[in-house]
């Protein structure tokens, strides 16, 4: 009571004297804010020791690491924006990047990388994306990593039945429908059926289809019957193939179900290797999605990570040297090493854990191969969350008990984007 | 396996039938016959209780074990909550937090209540009202105004200011409860002490304050528990981790990529076991506290 109404009081006088943790100390040192955007004890611990490293290397910065709860992140970061409370460096990725630039919130960051050593050292398919998704092109970012969608799959289950990693989506479905054993509580794929499902689906249809672009002529190409006709394959397979209980699955029921036991394949990305390998070890491996009729690899890329120095910040330089500290290649080396995610350094790529590192070895393959096209979901726009999530999950789980058509589903989906994309375009 | 945990209420359903006519009558001219009652009853308590046994079963068995019955158990999961990611921390300043809402809530009810129910002043009905609109507001509406606020009192990343917000929450609604528990104790045992000589101040700790107790307890227990979950503040108001309360905690053990199911169910069961605690000692008193001045006699 006493300590309460003391900080009260306190706080009363104070009112116009704030506090600002961050400034500059009377001996030069700093101390900088970091937010982790995917916060958790997973990731804890590596970015603790880089820091390490870091405040060895620049004993005037120290770092104070927050991890902030991944679920959350988006509304921490506008809570902190509009309060003008914002860290000095934090992860960002693409899917709200261009909300965090809309506010001005972050500095951009072209002219710090092309002065210092990562200057040509990040992948250009990464850098691309992310100046995709700033209106103004610049790189509000410094990409660290990327994640690609993928199949892990249980390679004891396959050697069981005697069958090799499905190449095409019809060799998929018959594996998929070989593996099953309903009796035993054994199948042979698992749908996501809810939060986050048409994400994924997306990164499906177009893997199928071939189709090779997000627009034409400013249309979504969403609803091309190509794409249809695979979410109706999936569909067929839920219940027959695929544990019932999928329609509401989200990304933790999903691994559940993979990493206890009764699912032979489980379409997630590279992100979940910790959690895969740690409950299933070498009986599991990773394969690209299939390809379609067309034989043509499409990839719709993953949101890409990265970190950003935010305008608020009164120590720029020293957030920017930890931004350039955690991309640098040994840094980049370590980090990606220890989450299983494609590094953006491409000074990585030499680096001895990636040949040991299948899935991430298989990922950069499929990047790197010249007939891969890339199609980048719109994540700049603003609408696209609300659009893929809020508004299409409920439909896509009536696709799923056959309530509406796949065409239907898609052609709803098709008609928002486009008319969010047409918006986005006059602002432009 | 499973068929060990079918059995129970197979085996739990006969005792219903044994009880004889006997008995029935007793249970007033109800058609129907008590297993009725019961089975429902069985399966509802089978039905809440599995989730809580599962997140059991998650917390003490060892990481990738599939068993149902957990033996040996493992205590690993909670030694990980508790040390590496700093559960006990958390806990440390969820008690902190749920104890503080509680004085302050209790007190603050008890003395506005006690105005409410015995005063007539101008404005009593505007002031009621506004109480109860602004239990309209939800509190996601008001984050970033209060962070504004908290941020120029240097309240940000103190349990002190989430006390406050939580408080400034809770007390419209328990103000009106304790109003209404107080307006139930008789006016006449207040007046016959004071014509005894009390003060009003000695009247209402002598006579009301005994009397108050159920509704004491529930405004309480209410108010630890509100406070205990509270979520969305104690995520936005702090920002340094040696200031996250209990579910800030759980939610970050949720990463986007990996789950450690061990860990978020034993962080589940110690966020879980103070209110169960809490519920077991009290709710003798709840169930009197609600209902008081229910029935008139």
């Amino acid at each position: 009571m006493r300590k309460l109404l003391v900080a009260v009081a306190a706080a009363a006088l104070a009112l116009s004297a704030c506090s600002s943790e961050g400034g500059a100390g009377s001996d030069g040192e700093v101390t900088i804010t970091f937010w982790d955007n995917n916060g958790g004890p997973a990731r804890e611990p590596i970015y603790k020791e880089l820091i390490t490293r870091f405040e060895a290397a620049n004993p005037k910065i120290k770092v104070e690491y927050v991890g902030i709860p991944s679920a959350s992140v988006q509304q921490k970061y506008d809570t902190a924006i509009a309060g003008g409370e914002t860290p000095d460096v934090g992860g960002v990725t693409t899917s709200y990047l261009a909300h965090l630039v809309g506010q001005e919130a972050l500095a951009p960051l072209d002219d710090r990388i092309n002065g210092g050593p990562l200057k040509d050292k990040l992948l250009p398919s990464l850098v691309e994306t992310v100046r995709q998704t700033a209106p103004d092109g610049k790189l509000y970012i410094v990409p660290s990593s990327a994640n690609m969608d993928i199949v892990w799959y249980r390679t004891d289950w396959f050697q069981d039945a005697g069958l090799e990693a499905p190449k095409t989506w019809d060799e998929f479905i018959s594996t998929a429908t070989k593996l099953t054993d309903a009796g035993a509580n054994k199948y042979g794929y698992t749908i996501r059926g809810g939060a986050g499902s048409v994400f994924q689906l997306i990164t499906e249809a177009y893997a199928y289809s071939g189709v090779d672009n997000f627009f034409k002529d400013g249309q979504s190409t969403l609803g091309d019957p190509a794409n249809a006709e695979l979410v109706d394959k999936i569909a067929d397979l839920y219940k027959k193939a695929t544990p019932e209980a999928d329609v509401n699955n989200s990304f933790t029921q999903m691994i559940a179900q993979f990493t206890g036991g009764s699912v032979a394949m489980m379409h997630h990305n590279l992100g979940s290797y910790s959690d895969v390998t740690k409950a299933l070890g070498d009986k599991v491996a990773a394969m690209p999605l299939p390809v379609g009729p067309s034989g043509k690899r499409t990839v719709v890329p993953n949101p890409t990570d990265g970190f950003a120095v935010f305008r608020n910040s009164e120590n720029q330089d020293a957030a920017w040297k930890f931004a350039e500290f955690l991309t640098s290649a040994e840094s980049n080396s370590y980090w990606n090493e220890k989450v299983g995610q494609i590094p953006a350094n491409t000074d990585v790529r030499s680096a001895a854990w990636i040949d040991s590192a299948a899935h991430v070895k298989m990922a950069l393959g499929v990047l790197e191969d010249p007939a891969t096209v890339l199609v980048p979901a719109p994540v700049y726009l603003p609408q696209y969350s609300s659009i893929t999530k809020t508004d299409s999950e409920p439909q896509y789980q009536k696709v799923l008990l056959g309530e509406l058509s796949a065409q239907q589903f898609l052609d709803d989906v098709a008609k928002k984007l486009t008319e969010a994309q047409k918006e986005w375009e006059d602002r432009k | 396996m499973t068929e060990t945990l079918t059995r129970p209420p197979v085996d739990a359903a006969p005792p219903p039938r044994q009880p004889t006519k006997r008995r029935r009558r007793a249970v007033a001219e109800e058609p129907g016959k008590p297993w009725m009652i019961r089975v429902p009853l069985v399966l509802y308590l089978l039905f809440t209780l599995i989730p809580f046994y599962w997140m059991l079963v998650f917390a003490v068995r060892p990481a990738g074990s599939t068993q149902l019955v957990p033996w040996p158990i493992s205590l690993e999961h909670f030694d990980t909550v508790w040390n590496d990611i700093g559960f006990g921390i958390f806990f440390y300043n969820s008690v902190v937090m749920g104890l503080g809402v509680l004085v302050f809530v209790t007190i603050l009810s008890v003395m506005g209540g006690y105005a409410l129910a015995r005063f007539k002043f101008r404005g009593q009905r505007v002031f009621l009202l506004a109480m109860l609109c602004s239990q309209f507001i939800p509190g996601a509406m008001m984050l970033i105004p209060l962070f504004v606020i908290f941020k120029g009192l240097g309240l940000l990343n103190s349990i002190t200011g989430l006390i406050i917000a939580e408080v400034a929450f809770q007390l419209p609604l328990s103000l009106i409860l304790m109003a209404g528990f107080i307006r139930n104790i008789s006016v006449e045992l207040e007046e016959a002490a004071m014509v005894d000589g009390c003060s009003r101040t000695r009247a209402f700790f002598a006579v009301v304050l005994p009397q108050l107790k159920p509704a004491l307890v529930a405004v309480g227990s209410f108010a630890f528990i509100g406070a205990w979950n509270q979520f969305l503040f104690a995520l936005m108001f702090a920002t340094r981790q040696d200031k996250f309360t209990l579910p800030v905690g759980l939610s970050y053990t949720l990463g986007e990529f990996n789950t450690d199911f061990g860990a978020l169910a034993a962080g589940g069961v110690v966020a879980a076991v103070p209110v169960v605690l809490v519920f077991a000692v009290v709710q003798r008193f709840l169930v009197q506290g609600l209902s008081a001045g229910a029935v008139k006699g």
